[in-house]
């Protein structure tokens, strides 16, 4: 990894090499200042909702925990606009063969929790490679296409990138973590869409995988090759059928369902919402947090944090528009994609509209690693920003 | 550090970018396709939102509420069970009973198994039969199920102890039936069990639930209604594993149950199977050792009232309450094990019909005299045997040889005397039909009495017609079978040949003698009550009392003269009960009787004729105010077991020296 500390005698301002320098003066007038404020007001509201959601749990309200995340996101992101992503690009190679090398990692000697091989326990904190991959695997394959970016239109450079994609992705599926793998898919797809290639090539990798979808959750199975834990198939397809099994692979969606409707219009507080207080929903300080806010506050809380999402993607994907060159309009698409994908899919399945996955709901969602590469990724759309073309001021 | 940034060098051209980058109308074109998606999917998440929240938002809080809210059922003790001196027959003792609430069970069946499995251990109620239970009311996770009632203090002990372990478990306040007086009155007691999923059909119109504990036999059966109560209703917040959290809230209070008052005397109840054991004992020293069984019962010949009705053998119907021992319930429950105890089960006072034998003469006598086939003092020869049709039936007694009239023809139970009447019956031209056996019916005989305790037996009055349905074509039986025979009907003239009665038939029969031809309707419940505390009144809120008794229209000079012959059977010289009657002070009248009967012993090949030992009579002569009936199975003759066993009642109720009576606040 190339990311640099924050170095006080601001060495990392000089021009580098061909890459050039900020002016921190600059710097600020520069910056999206929209942006920023979506990113504060989703932090802030993030940590305010986790209060709580986490206030009744066993160990008492997440949010000091969190807050010291956002703080070490913060720091992250500060340090992430002084480096031009250039550096990126040039270094997609060692970005894509560390990230691969700590997934195997995480696989060989990673801690289990939950059936599943995720974290790497570094002592203070359970680090989960997967997700900090998520940004790593938006900058390697936009170094990859953008290196490509006068062969685009071939087949090969295509199917090449999808290999490169595709071996990250089926690393974090064999964790499993069938999840994060669907978001690394949906990167893949907006990197491939924003590098330009063909529609045909889009439309191919879309069926195929469907497909291949198809194959792991039916085609399979049915011949006898159970490529999912029974679990894990009766999880993604549950929600076509909530009423089936209430105690079983469904019981997770109906309370998730019930507790998102019994918040009505103005939620239900801290001390009413009995699904959240009374443990009925589980995992509702990760993976159904949006369900949990959505009872504690109701559709106008909920509502709030989804309009701060939407002012976050609406910027990344201005950025994609005015971003320098086409490696920083492909890294800013893939991560506005990424993220607008795992909003939808945290959402949508506590209401029962998308399969049930373990997929962290940004800045809300207890956890270390998702919040920082959170704002890591803010950090590198900022960081084009600074950078864009245009009228120069100072 | 402002100072140290070159603003000027910001942004120059890449010198590895040969062609300038611009942003494409392609690549704009792309970035639209995913903001528009963007938008779309937003908007599929507010109108998700917006559904769920806004437009459903009042179901699922319902939901959310129920999800928490576990309401608890508050047991309404069972009403106790009276004797009409208001000793408690039947009591109530409060205990504990375990509780399963499916929705609280771990969510893992590996987890949920090695919960029941402990619980198993603890209670003794077998995993299977819990698991059972469980797929009974799989569609209602929130009704409980009783695993268990009655533990053991140091189970409930534990379970408090551990309840972390056991989400889903709960300890809750119950009640069992106690019976101070053990097994007395077991069977017209009955007891209390969970209701079966067919009787849960067929009542849960009535409001019964079907976790209820309901009256499975006896009067506790009958009037459930009256003795369950009103379960009352309490309410508990519990959080996802079943852990309460908060006190539990009364809604409603449970009503107890009322209590029942019977017409039985505890102690003539007591006396009564007592003088079962008697008098089985009494036929065992008489050589009759394969008596194992019998019935008494003691009625009020006035109104039907019943003063005890003892059956053996019997049981303890505490047998049914707490922990339940398969052993011990086997008797009961299981045909097998019934036969090997003789079916301790069976109130054999109503549900069990023999032939009545020689108690049945007073019928033969009656319709004879109604049917002027006979004057009471008209003689007929008594001799050692009677031939007809070129049949011989022997008289019980070959010591014999004179002329004698109706009432002596009772008294000395003589068999020729009704031979003759048998004859004369069957000899009625068609056109009259068959009295015998329409007296036979219109005496209650043939019939349910309609006793307020089941279940109870017809027993039969066998005639032409019958015979001829029963022993049909289609069943494989010839002609010679489905006729009639004379034999038939000599024989029943003296209470032998299929004729089959129950002792509570026959108790009616000579409550109706007694009382002057009046047939009673026999009850055992007198009245539900809330039971008078602390100096308070009793208050009666629902009196059963008798039914009225109805006429039967016997003519009371043929009556007259058939009382008569009862009081010289148990008085004159010749009498067959005279030795057992004779010296008691009260002047008691009654019918010996012992009838042949075909039975299947346990352990022989074939059934045998074994004879039943039958007493039936009342007294005082004059003003009667109590009938006793007593059969002895396989007790030999009449004189032998049942009339003293039914002297040993009428000790009871009369005192030895005849002063004492049972007290009685039925009379007022």
């Amino acid at each position: 990894m190339t990311i640099e500390a924050v170095d006080r005698s601001a060495r990392g301002l000089r021009a580098q090499r061909s890459s050039e320098a900020v002016g921190l003066g600059g710097a600020l007038r520069r910056l999206d200042w929209v942006l920023l404020g979506g990113l504060v007001a989703t932090a802030g509201y993030g940590l305010w909702a986790i209060d709580g959601i986490t206030m009744h749990d066993a160990g008492g309200s997440s949010m000091t925990r969190q807050a010291l995340y956002v703080f070490a996101g913060g720091l992250l992101f500060l340090g992430t606009l002084f480096i031009d992503p250039g550096t990126y690009r040039r270094l997609w190679r060692p970005i894509y063969f560390g990230t691969l090398g700590l997934m195997v990692f995480v696989l060989a000697a990673g801690a289990v929790a939950r059936g599943s091989r995720r974290w790497v326990d570094v002592g203070f904190f359970k680090f989960q490679p997967s997700e900090f991959g998520k940004v790593l695997f938006v900058l390697a394959l936009a170094g990859f296409l953008a290196e490509r970016s006068r062969s685009i239109n071939s087949v090969r450079a295509t199917l090449a990138a999808i290999g490169y994609g595709l071996v990250p992705i089926l690393l974090v599926f064999v964790q499993p973590d069938i999840g994060t793998a669907l978001v690394y898919t949906s990167a893949l797809g907006a990197v491939l869409l924003i590098a330009g290639v063909r529609w045909w090539h889009l439309g191919a990798l879309a069926t195929a995988t469907v497909i291949s979808a198809l194959a792991v959750l039916w085609l399979l199975p049915a011949a006898g090759v159970n490529v999912l834990k029974p679990y894990q198939a009766a999880r993604l397809t549950g929600f076509t059928h909530p009423a089936n099994d209430p105690r079983g692979s469904t019981y997770n969606l109906r309370q998730s369902i019930t507790a998102v409707g019994a918040g009505g219009l103005r939620g239900r507080g801290v001390l009413g919402a009995t699904q959240t207080r009374l443990n009925y929903l589980p995992e509702h300080s990760t993976d159904f947090a949006f369900a949990s806010l959505a009872e504690e506050r109701g559709f106008f809380g909920a509502s709030i944090l989804l309009l701060l999402y939407l002012l976050i993607v609406w910027r990344a994907l201005k950025i994609v528009t005015s971003a320098r060159d086409m490696y920083a309009a492909i890294v800013a698409g893939g991560i506005a994609f990424m993220f607008m994908f795992q909003v939808f899919v945290n959402a949508a399945m506590t209401m029962g509209i998308a399969p049930i996955t373990g997929i962290p709901l940004p800045f809300v969602s207890v956890g270390g690693s998702s919040m920082i590469t959170n704002f890591l990724a803010i950090g590198i759309l900022q960081a084009i920003y600074l950078r864009r073309p245009g009228r120069r001021r100072g | 550090m402002a100072s140290t940034t070159r603003p000027g060098r910001f942004l120059p051209g890449d010198p590895r970018v040969a062609e300038p980058y611009r942003l494409t109308p392609q690549l704009a074109f792309r970035v639209a396709l995913l903001a528009f998606l963007a938008l779309a999917v937003f908007a599929m998440l507010f109108l998700r939102l917006w559904a769920l929240q806004v437009l459903s938002g009042d179901k699922y809080l319902a939901v959310a509420n129920d999800n928490r809210v576990r309401t608890l059922r508050l047991e309404a003790p069972r009403g106790p069970v009276l004797d009409r001196n208001g000793n408690v027959l039947v009591g109530i003792v409060p205990g504990w009973r375990v509780e399963l609430w499916p929705a609280d069970l771990p969510k893992t069946w590996p987890a949920q198994r090695t919960e029941l499995q402990a619980l198993s251990g603890l209670t003794g109620v077998s995993l299977k039969d819990i698991l059972a239970l469980l797929n009974r009311h799989a569609g209602d996770p929130l009704t409980p199920i009783v695993v268990q009632r009655g533990l053991r203090q140091d189970q409930i002990f534990y379970l408090k102890e551990h309840n972390a372990q056991f989400p889903g478990v709960r300890l809750a306040n119950s009640y069992l039936r106690k019976y101070p007086y053990q097994s007395l009155g077991a069977q017209i007691l009955g007891y209390v069990g969970q209701i079966t999923a067919e009787e849960y059909k067929t009542m849960k119109k009535r409001g019964y639930q079907p976790t209820d504990s309901i009256g499975q036999a006896g009067i506790e059966a009958t009037y459930d209604t009256y003795l369950r109560g009103k379960d009352g209703k309490a309410q508990l917040t519990v959080d996802s594993r079943g852990v309460p959290k908060g006190a539990v809230t009364p809604l409603v209070g449970a009503t107890p149950g009322q209590a029942l008052r019977l017409t039985i005397d505890i102690g003539l109840q007591r006396a009564a199977e007592r003088a079962l054991s008697y008098g089985i004992q009494l036929a065992h020293n008489g050589g009759y050792t394969y008596a194992d069984g019998g019935a008494i019962v003691a009625m009020d010949p006035r109104d039907g009232a019943i003063l005890a009705m003892a059956s053996s053998p019997t049981y303890q119907p505490s047998i049914f309450t707490g922990h339940k021992d398969p052993k011990k319930l086997a008797p009961l429950l299981d045909l097998k094990a019934a036969d090997a105890a003789n079916h301790p089960g069976i109130n054999r006072a109503i549900d069990a019909a023999y032939p009545p034998g020689s108690t049945f003469k007073p019928v033969t006598a009656l319709a004879a005299m109604q049917e002027h086939l006979i004057t009471p003092t008209q003689q007929l020869l008594c001799s050692p045997s009677y031939t007809a049709y070129k049949q011989v039936f022997n008289n019980w007694t070959n010591l014999i040889n004179q002329w004698i009239d109706l009432p002596t023809a009772l008294a000395m139970s003589c068999d020729t005397y009704f031979y003759e009447l048998g004859k004369r019956f069957y000899l009625l031209p068609a056109d009259r039909g068959h009295p015998l056996q329409g007296w036979a019916n219109r005496f209650g005989l043939g019939q349910k009495t309609l006793i307020d305790v089941s279940p109870e037996v017809s027993g039969l009055i066998p005639t032409p017609e019958w015979r001829r349905n029963f022993y049909s074509k289609s069943k494989g039986y010839g002609i010679v079978d489905r006729t009639w025979k004379p034999g038939y009907s000599i024989q029943m003239s003296i209470g032998q040949g299929q004729i089959l009665t129950t002792p509570l038939q026959m108790t009616r029969l000579y409550a109706m003698i007694a009382n002057g031809g009046n047939l009673v309707t026999p009850h055992i419940a007198d009245d539900v009550e809330i039971a008078g505390v602390k100096g308070q009144p009793i208050r009666v809120l629902r009196r059963f009392g008798a039914q009225p008794p109805q006429p039967t229209n016997v003519d009371p000079t043929a009556l007259s003269y058939v009382q008569r012959g009862l009081e010289e059977a148990t008085h004159s010289s010749i009498g067959t009960g005279a030795g057992v009657f004779g010296n008691f002070p009260v002047d008691i009248a009654g019918k010996t009787g012992s009838a042949e009967k075909l039975v299947q012993l346990p352990g022989f090949p074939h059934p045998s004729n074994q004879t039943q030992s039958w007493w039936c009579g009342y007294g005082p002569y004059n003003q009667p105010t109590i009938v006793v009936c007593a059969l002895i199975e396989n007790g030999g003759h009449g004189g032998t077991s049942a009339a003293p066993a039914a002297l040993k009642v009428f000790q009871q109720y009369f005192g030895k020296n005849g002063q004492g009576q049972i007290t009685n606040h039925l009379s007022d």
